[in-house]
């Protein structure tokens, strides 16, 4: 098992010369106090490059969410910086957090969490009405992505009448309609039979590739690590190992 | 303006409508997500707005025949006495130039009719027994027109004029054990002097306000035969009948300035019957406190639906703020959902409150011989609706919901969405 300083090192010496999305300094994140103080996270830096399709895994109880949500702006860390885009993320306000996820991040939950009251296309444009994207760019978009995501003719349907695996195709779409700079995935193929969360990978990795957007998954699942092309190992909240397969 | 900053404003435009309509689109729908609670909330909600309207119209009912039971009955919209009259009860203070001052009331317009009367306290004595009584003398047509004593008869005729006629309560004469054609001797004390009177009268007619004070105290006779027995050549009392009801409650109006003088005292019902008026204040009063109990009971009630709501879908308001909805976005969102709740209750409440008072305003609500500050209320009660009373608590209770729903909207809005999206997993 490597030590901090060297996991530190590596990761720094690996993304030289390439385009930092994401970079967390000593980002830590507790609850508790006392004799009860659990550390979710625990000094964990990290760098993320545009592009890059990782996956962080870990047993139960690593930290993989926690980071997860603390580099989606999601959760306040105890102490530390998370950077994206070059941004400070960590001391902004709940609205200016709430823009900043709109414009630059894209999620993917485990459960699809997509809006049960609006329709599939619904969904996917919910992220450019709040950016109040023209409807003809809107329709435009959605058009496309549901055709890549392979969702053509289920658009009016509630997420109550899509199977999960449909459902999590609208997730992704809804993720990467509205170009973010990074799309941070929580177990998105948990709750998908082995095809359909294979074929989700397949697509995402596709999209990955033919239009460079960065993906971090958080995951148990061996199919998201064959595919990914780093993997960050989280054991106690803390980052313990950083594979690279380039 | 040129077309590059055409298309802009149209875009800006085409875009503001897109992120307002979705919240109101997400608040919308999201009301029928639990239609069985919805429901549930608009009934009490509307139940209690025309539960509000209901008793608003009933009080309203209510004062109005009060108002007019307590004038038509005997008393009048006003009355006119000399001065000091009504604060010493004495026969001697009795209006001399009566033919004057009748000339004068037949000049103005606002009023309908007048009643004069003389008035003493009396000893009514049968073969029987014996009942103390005010004895009226009323000038038989001006009466009808001004108080209900004709109506009121039960048993014989009203007065005609004939000397020896008098007319009595029903409950005065079953203590005096008198009968249609009975002889009744009464007695007063004169005026100026007070010599005993006396005047032997057979009694012609039996009435029944329906009002144990008066129907236990009154006896009316002739106002020429009053005059003669209480030796006075004017009137104590003028009662006045108005055109308008409301007339009574504009002091501006001349008359009232004109009837006032250095030897006339002319008040309006509200300061001959005090009490009453004190007990209308204090109704409405009561109303306002039924008013903001059920508002109060509206609020929590709704609070409590918010919540309910909010707890059920806190995982959904986290990934809505997770994907980048401004927590004041989510905030507007729940104060529409309220919004759209208080307004299909408000359309329900002021249906259902129109349903019920028309039917009370048709069918009136009786209240036979129950008595209320001494006054019987001897005709049913109907319900008065008012349009700008329904305005006024429909858009009252919609504000309420909406206050009610800040609390909701608020938590609502704080919410982490770490904290939100952990909490329902």
């Amino acid at each position: 098992m490597k030590n901090l300083a060297e996991i530190t090192q590596m990761t720094e010496k690996n993304s030289a010369n390439k385009q930092t999305v994401i970079e967390s300094k000593l980002l830590c994140r507790h609850f508790g106090q006392g004799d009860t103080l659990v550390k979710a996270l625990d000094n964990a830096n990290l760098t993320i490059e545009k592009g890059e399709f990782t996956a962080i895994i870990g047993p139960s109880g690593s930290g993989k969410s926690t980071l997860l949500q603390l580099i989606g702006g999601l959760d306040n860390p105890s102490s530390g910086d998370v950077f994206l885009d070059n941004k400070n993320i960590s001391h902004m306000t709940g609205t200016q957090l709430s823009d900043f996820r709109r414009d630059h991040i894209g999620f993917i939950f485990q459960s699809y969490n997509l809006i049960p009251v609006l329709s599939a296309r619904e969904n996917i444009e919910y992220i450019m009405l709040l950016q109040d994207v023209s409807t003809s760019e809107r329709q435009k978009r959605v058009d496309m992505i549901m055709h890549a995501v392979g969702l053509e003719g289920l658009g009016e349907r509630r997420p109550a009448e899509l199977s999960g695996g449909q459902q999590q195709r609208v997730a992704v779409a809804r993720a990467m309609v509205s170009k973010p700079s990074i799309i941070l995935a929580d177990e998105p193929t948990a709750n998908l039979d082995s095809k359909t969360g294979a074929d989700l990978l397949d697509m995402m990795k596709e999209l990955n590739e033919q239009q460079n957007m960065t993906f971090v998954f958080s995951t148990h699942d061996p199919k998201i690590m064959e595919r990914a092309r780093r993997i960050i190992r989280l054991v106690d909240g803390r980052i313990v190992d950083d594979e690279r397969r380039d | 303006m040129t077309n590059h900053s055409i298309q802009q404003l149209a875009h800006q435009n085409d875009s503001t409508f897109n992120s307002n309509g979705l919240v109101a689109r997400l608040a919308k729908r999201s009301i029928f997500r639990n239609t069985r609670r919805t429901v549930l909330t608009v009934f009490l909600i509307s139940c209690s707005l025309a539960a509000i309207l209901f008793t608003d119209s009933f009080v309203r009912g209510m004062v109005g025949s009060m108002i007019k039971i307590s004038t038509q009955t005997f008393l009048g919209e006003g009355q006119i006495h000399l001065q000091g009259f009504r604060a010493a009860n004495d026969i001697d203070l009795y209006i001399k130039n009566d033919e004057l001052l009748f000339q004068k009331l037949d000049a103005i317009k606002e009023i309908k009719a007048y009643a004069p009367r003389v008035l003493s306290g009396a000893m009514t004595s049968s073969s029987e027994n014996v009942a103390s009584a005010i004895v009226y003398g009323v000038d038989a047509i001006k009466e009808a027109q001004v108080s209900k004593l004709k109506q009121a008869m039960i048993q014989g005729n009203y007065l005609s004029g004939l000397e020896g006629e008098i007319l009595l309560g029903n409950r005065l004469a079953d203590l005096l054990e008198v009968s249609l054609g009975d002889r009744l001797v009464v007695t007063v004390s004169e005026a100026n002097g007070g010599d005993l009177s006396q005047a032997l009268f057979r009694v012609s007619g039996l009435f029944s306000f329906n009002e144990r004070n008066m129907d236990n105290g009154m006896v009316f006779i002739n106002l020429s035969q009053g005059q003669q027995l209480l030796n006075i050549d004017g009137v104590h009392e003028v009662a006045l009948r108005l055109e308008e009801l409301n007339q009574a409650d504009d002091k501006s109006l001349s008359f009232w300035q004109e009837l006032n003088t250095e030897q006339l005292e002319t008040l309006r019902w509200q300061a001959l019957v005090p009490q009453l008026n004190s007990m209308l204040a204090m109704t409405k009063y009561s109303t306002l406190i039924v008013s903001v109990i059920m508002y109060i009971l509206v609020a929590l009630g709704l609070i409590n639906t918010m919540f309910m709501s909010i707890f059920e879908r806190q995982t959904e308001f986290g990934i809505l703020l997770a994907i980048g909805t401004r927590p004041k976005q989510l905030f507007l969102q729940i104060i529409l959902e309220g919004f759209f709740i208080g307004l299909l209750s408000v359309l329900a409440g002021l249906l259902l409150a129109f349903i019920f008072c028309y039917w009370g305003s048709v069918t009136g609500i009786d209240y036979s011989d129950i008595e209320m500050t001494g006054m019987t209320l001897n005709e049913p009660i109907y319900l008065i609706l008012d349009v700008f009373s329904f305005a006024q608590m429909g858009i009252a209770t919609l504000g309420v919901i909406v206050i009610a729903c800040l609390y909701p909207a608020m938590h609502a809005a704080r919410l982490q969405p770490s904290f939100a999206m952990r909490k329902t997993h």
